[in-house]
């Protein structure tokens, strides 16, 4: 496709935080997303790509602070979730629900209409759930953890937290295969599809001391080794978005973290340089995510806006969305794609996910 | 114009290192203090050996991330509360090791002061007045130095490092200006003489020599000050390794944490112990704007050993009664978390904590709102945090001095302490 | 017929010079203030003290003796028509005019820390003397080569650049109002926004030719700022509403509708200079609007700093800071200057001129009092040299590297280090503050040693070879270093601590040297009084 006609379909109200995380279930048509305060939520799309904005299905609870990724099988049953609280939870999608809730979708416009002596009042918006059944804990790492992916094979889940340390486990058993600890925090984590290699930026985000780390490096992972520091290429970056292609040829880099959100295409096996893309998503990157045609890819930002590339040369084929307010913009958290590459969540932080047509 | 009585007729070398060159009677200038003040009445503070370090949070330290938590609230944030060794009082789960000396912590939750910007608020919050009125105002350091220290030391009474207050000396006059340091205590470049003494000696009198006579007309400010700055300057060779812990630091840097701030504070321990009546150490950077929360993590992970040794080598070696730790910044941060995920300034309602100098640790005074808005009891000012920092090192917070013919005192009248933290 | 020949005589009369109606002005001043005048500065002091002011260095000790030698009446005026022309006055004005834009920590430093075809721009101008005005528009238009740092500075920061034009240009603090309503003043948000718009349809085009880059301001015919209200109010998901340029006095800006057809074209493809013309140029209407003559701003704003450049202290006292309830300590003056800068096309150099040939301006700053800047002008103000002030006089009293001329160099890095020690020597209320480290890098520092240093040609060779008796050379070695000659007392205690050992020549150097670092580090030499 060449992406023209894409535009989006709905915006799926969730006004209780910042929406941090989205993942589809497979080619289920359902999709999960989390907020900043641990809460997630799931949607049923209509097959239908217009109409009203479906509610709500089903509500997961567990967490109890940020969801910063959300990974699910391709087989759609089995969801994976990474928190600020340390833990990963695992969820079975298939489990059939075990009761319902009332709840408000806008919790947000109504607290803050509460902080005001005017305007029009904002009526609570009641809608009831399903109760997604306990899910059990995958993963306990002691700090937060911001970096979770599969191997390409899904046979591992890899974490990486504040506290250093990446983590690969055997995602049937649960057994840690591989661990090894980095002096700063890990920021981003990407891996080789043959899971042997993997690009990790680490950092220690103090302003104006000595000790800040901003630091990029490739790694053997069997041998736990550094095979390349390439921080001098980023000199004084914060990385938060790394992605490793599907054809192991080419590793996105993005910066981030209130910086000018440039994006560079590597080469994989050495580490150069290949492509710088323009434009930038001002004030910084923050996920990027490959479509399943295998000739692009596409960038999310804190500047409301989703562009898609193209993998090869790195130019722009298409921006969605604009930049929506005046001095601050707001933030695209996290980006998914359906398998079959037609359909697009965004992870919005004023409070919604966003889905788009890609056509 | 009325001529002067000549200089000389009261002029000698010590009074000249003492920055007290006096002119004749019935002229009008501004004297900075110490002129009508004189220092042989000696005070209390210095008799009993007060000191005090301040430690600095630039750009401002977010209450609602530290010492002032709101677990469950919208303006909480992703930082969780723990327990202390105090019961009822719950800190950021990022002060571990403050969580066990709370005993030795009094927590002020209601502060709400009136200078919300870096300039204004760090001049507010280093001398306890805005920095729009005339008179230029005295940092704390200078009026710690002044009263608790002694002019006639090699060490300067007024040391600090790292980004600290902008306000100076002021009335009090460039007697009591502070002697920077590196940001991880070490001397600044410049510091060895590869002369020998006796050339820097004459040297020296030769300049004394010049400056004498230039005196004798010409009496504005900015040349005492340069000529004390080079008195200053030459002392301080002579002091030059009570500054350098290097060979102490590796035995100590576990504990204190490997950062410029952990080894700052370990100067500062040295320094107390020497007898330096105040330290300032600043910490950068707290003004999260954006990313509020990687920020002030980074930052704590710093704060959280270098503090909490500090305190506890104090208590160990005895200081911490006689020394006041101070820990502050110049404003609060917002309870609304804004669209780069920080927080902005905020003055309203945010905290500060005082412990030592006989200070009864393990309380809190004031509170703010669930949300943070807002003090919801007993707000505390400036002034009422001078008075109250003055009075617990022996120093009477309406002392008067004079700029000129104005006459100043060291907090407003209305300023009042807190009574439950001096007992 | 007595009536028409006074009426006659009251047409024909010339108006008062600008610098009697200061020195009138002043006067009353003293009478309020109650306070008595110091009695004029002496040929030396005015020597030294106008040449820093005009050319931001000393005189050498030649320039020196053939002032303080010439017997010949108005000897100062003519001076100072000299310095006003000369080489060294159009770099001083530039420097000068640089630390007010860019200061020490300028705004984007990737790109502004290094603007030398900006400076050179800048002081081409002062050179021509050009009118004030003139400049201003210049600088905003950004259309010559060179002109574009101004707005390089706040690439995509429309509302930093309103506070900056408005503070340095029209001497307005708006920073506030970019948050919120100003809690004491008239200012809102809204007129903070509206001057904003002037702003955010810049553009600015990097080029790099050779080893440097060159930067051209484009303008798009589009684009508006948005408004948010109050930061407090700021959530996720709020629009901004789009605000019309507003003039700071209050007109809004008349503007043609953009007609429909018209294509904004993609500025982000266009690589290399010249950017289109804009279908409507808001930086042409800004830049009339703030230099016209009728503007209440502008010229009060500008006299205001050239006074305080001068006397130490703005009439309006921070000088960026005029509101319109503000206080001048002279009203009257302040009318004065600004209506006969106008009524002269501010001409800079004339309004120089004026200023330093007054009374007021050559008054001795010997006296009572400790205060720097007087508030009433009764003693001329001290201030210390800036740091390129200080490392110029060091040079030229030394005379290390004068071959070099104005771009000479220090030694030994001293310049970065005395930028950075020197560079801000006041507090934050321009009290300056003597700080230690200044001592310790004049006590111990191998950089000035390296001036002092006896070398060919330099001030210390001199000396050493010369055949005069000591007295003489005394004489001259406080000419060559503070512009005056020794009192006696001075010229005694010189000559013993230089001879004690006349017979050692490496004794008589070595004294030599420590009596040159001595009279440098004087607060003779310190400071501009």
């Amino acid at each position: 496709m060449t992406f023209e006609k894409s535009k989006q379909i709905w915006g799926l109200k969730w006004d209780a935080d910042w929406v941090t995380a989205v993942q589809f279930l497979g080619d289920s048509r359902r999709v999960v997303a989390g907020n900043r305060l641990g809460q997630m939520m799931e949607w049923q799309l209509p097959d239908k790509l217009e109409g009203d904005a479906p509610q709500p299905l089903r509500q997961l609870t567990g967490h109890t602070n940020a969801i910063t990724r959300l990974r699910c099988t391709r087989d759609g049953r089995t969801l994976y979730s990474a928190s600020y609280d340390h833990t990963v939870r695992q969820w079975d999608t298939a489990a059939k629900s075990d009761g319902e809730t009332k709840l408000t979708l806008n919790v947000g416009a109504v607290y803050r209409r509460s902080l005001r002596h005017s305007g029009k009042k904002v009526e609570p918006v009641l809608c009831t759930v399903a109760l997604q059944p306990k899910s059990k804990i995958f993963a306990n790492q002691k700090e937060w953890i911001t970096v979770m992916l599969f191997s390409a094979d899904e046979k591992q889940l890899i974490t990486g937290d504040d506290g250093g340390q990446v983590v690969f486990r055997d995602r049937a058993s649960g057994k840690v295969r591989k661990q090894w600890a980095v002096e700063g925090w890990v920021h981003a984590l990407a891996v080789s599809p043959d899971a042997t290699r993997a690009a990790l930026s680490e950092r220690r985000p103090l302003v104006f001391d000595a000790a800040s780390r901003r630091v990029f490096r490739l790694w053997d992972i069997a041998k736990a080794e550094v095979t390349a520091d390439l921080s001098k290429d980023f000199s004084k970056m914060y990385l938060p978005a790394l992605a490793w292609s599907p054809d192991g040829k080419t590793i996105l880099v993005g910066r981030g973290e209130e910086a000018e959100g440039k994006i560079w295409l590597l080469d994989a096996a050495t580490g150069k340089k290949r492509k710088e893309v323009s434009p930038i998503h001002q004030y910084g990157v923050t996920d990027f995510i490959f479509h399943p045609d295998g000739e692009h890819f596409l960038s999310a930002g804190r500047d409301t806006v989703i562009r898609i590339w193209n993998l090869k040369d790195g130019k722009l084929v298409k921006e969605l969305g604009k930049p929506r307010g005046g001095q601050f913009k707001d933030w695209i958290h996290a980006i998914d794609l359906t398998p079959d590459g037609t359909l697009l969540a965004a992870a919005d932080m004023s409070g919604q996910v966003n889905i788009w047509h890609l056509a | 114009m009325k001529p002067l009585c000549k200089p000389h007729e009261h002029f000698n070398r010590r009074a000249f290192l003492k920055g007290s060159l006096l002119t004749g009677a019935g002229v009008s200038v501004a004297n900075f203090g110490s002129l009508f003040h004189a220092q042989a009445a000696v005070n209390e503070a210095q008799k009993k050996g007060k000191r005090c370090i301040l430690l600095w949070m630039n750009g401002g330290a977010s209450q609602l991330d530290t010492f002032d938590m709101k677990p469950g609230r919208p303006t909480a944030g992703p930082f969780r509360p723990i327990g202390t060794n105090v019961n009822g009082l719950q800190i950021c789960e990022y002060l571990p090791k403050m969580a066990k000396v709370a005993d030795k912590l009094a927590v002020i939750r209601s502060m709400r002061t009136g200078s919300p910007d870096h300039p204004d608020g760090i001049y507010h919050m280093h001398t306890g007045f805005k920095q729009s009125e005339r008179t230029p105002h005295a940092e704390i350091g200078a009026v710690i130095a002044k009263y608790c220290g002694n002019l006639d030391a090699d060490l300067p009474s007024f040391v600090r490092m790292g980004p600290t207050g902008n306000a100076g000396p002021g009335y009090l006059g460039p007697n009591f200006a502070p002697f920077s340091l590196q940001r991880d205590g070490r001397m600044p470049t410049f510091s060895t003489s590869n002369l020998k003494p006796e050339v820097r000696e004459r040297r020296a009198e030769l300049f004394r020599f010049l400056e004498t006579e230039f005196a004798r007309q010409h009496q504005a400010e900015p040349f005492e000050s340069h000529r004390l700055a080079k008195e200053r300057a030459w002392r301080l060779l002579r002091a030059r390794e009570a500054f350098d812990v290097s060979e102490e630091w590796p035995a100590h840097k576990d504990r204190y944490g490997d950062s410029n701030f952990g080894r700052g504070c370990f100067t500062a321990l040295k320094l107390i112990e020497r007898g330096v009546p105040f330290v300032e150490i600043g910490h950068d950077n707290y003004d999260s704007h954006a990313n509020n929360f990687v920020c002030h993590k980074a930052n704590l992970q710093q704060l959280d050993p270098a503090w909490s040794t500090l305190l506890l080598d104090l208590e160990d070696r005895g200081l911490l009664e006689d020394t006041l730790v101070v820990w502050m910044g110049e404003v609060g941060r917002t309870p609304n978390i804004n669209n780069r995920a920080g927080r902005d300034h905020y003055i309203r309602a945010w905290s500060i904590v005082l412990s030592g100098s006989g200070i009864k640790g393990g309380q809190v005074y004031g509170a703010s709102d669930e949300d943070g808005r807002d003090v919801a009891e007993n707000p505390v000012n400036e002034g009422d945090l001078f008075a109250t920092i003055y009075t617990a090192l022996g120093i009477n917070p309406r002392k008067k001095h004079f700029w000129g013919k104005r006459p100043v005192w060291l907090t407003p009248e209305e300023a009042k302490p807190i009574a439950p933290f001096l007992s | 017929m007595a009536f028409i020949i006074l009426l006659l005589a009251t047409l024909s009369a010339p108006a008062a010079p600008l610098r009697a109606v200061i020195d009138r002005e002043v006067a009353q001043g003293w009478k309020t203030g109650k306070v008595e005048p110091a009695q004029l500065a002496n040929d030396a002091t005015f020597l030294r003290r106008s040449y820093l002011d005009l050319t931001g260095t000393v005189p050498t000790y030649a320039e020196a003796r053939v002032f303080l030698d010439d017997a010949a009446k108005g000897k100062r005026a003519k001076l100072v028509d000299r310095l006003l022309t000369d080489k060294r006055h159009a770099r001083h004005q530039m420097q000068i005019w640089d630390l007010i834009i860019f200061t020490r920590n300028p705004a984007n430093p990737a790109f502004t820390r290094k603007r030398d075809a900006f400076k050179n721009w800048l002081e081409k101008q002062f050179a021509k003397n050009v009118p004030w005005d003139a400049l201003v528009r210049k600088m905003i238009l950004a259309e010559e080569a060179g002109s574009a740092m101004f707005h390089v500075q706040y690439r995509n920061r429309p509302e930093d650049e309103t506070v900056a034009v408005s503070r340095i240009f029209l001497g307005t603090q708006l920073g506030c109002a970019r948050c919120h309503d100003h809690p004491f003043e008239a200012l809102t948000q809204r007129d903070f926004y509206g001057m904003a718009g002037f702003f955010v349809r810049l553009q600015v085009l990097q080029e790099t030719k050779g080893k440097e880059k060159v930067y051209t301001i484009g303008e798009k015919s589009s684009g508006e700022v948005l408004f948010t209200g109050p930061a407090a109010d700021a959530v996720p998901g709020k629009k901004g509403e789009p605000v019309a340029p507003k003039f700071l006095s209050g007109a809004a800006l008349d503007e043609p509708d953009l007609p429909k057809e018209f294509k904004e074209p993609d500025y982000r493809k266009i690589k290399k200079a010249p950017y289109p013309k804009p279908f409507f140029s808001r930086k042409e209407k800004l830049a009339a609007w703030i230099t016209a003559p009728e503007n209440p701003y502008f010229a009060r704003a500008a006299v205001n700093r050239v006074w305080a450049q001068f006397m130490g202290r703005g009439l309006v006292h921070p000088v960026d800071d005029l509101k319109p309830d503000s206080e001048p300590s002279h009203p009257a003056l302040l009318d004065a200057l600004a209506k006969e800068f106008v009524a002269h096309k501010f001409d800079l150099s004339w309004l120089m001129r004026e200023i330093v040939l007054s009374e007021s301006y050559q008054r001795d700053s010997a006296g009572p009092g400790t205060a720097a800047a007087p508030k009433w002008y009764e003693r001329a103000r001290v201030r210390p040299l800036s740091a390129e002030e200080f490392m110029a006089a060091l040079r030229v009293a030394t005379g290390f590297n004068v071959a070099q001329g104005l771009d000479a160099k220090m030694p030994n890095a001293a310049g970065s280090y005395m930028l950075k020690i020197f560079g801000k020597p006041t507090d934050g209320r321009g009290n300056f503050q003597g700080g230690v480290h200044e001592h310790m890098f004049l006590n111990n520092g191998s950089q000035l040693r390296s001036l002092i240093s006896a070398k060919k040609g330099n001030l210390a060779d001199t000396l050493l070879k010369s055949e005069a008796p000591w007295d003489e050379r005394v004489d001259r070695l406080f000419l060559s270093t503070l512009t005056r000659i020794p009192s006696s007392a001075e010229r005694e205690k010189l000559v013993a601590y230089i001879t004690a050992k006349k017979d050692d020549k490496r004794v008589t150097r070595a004294r030599l040297e420590e009596s040159i670092w001595a009279l440098l580090n004087s607060s003779r030499f310190r400071f501009n009084y």
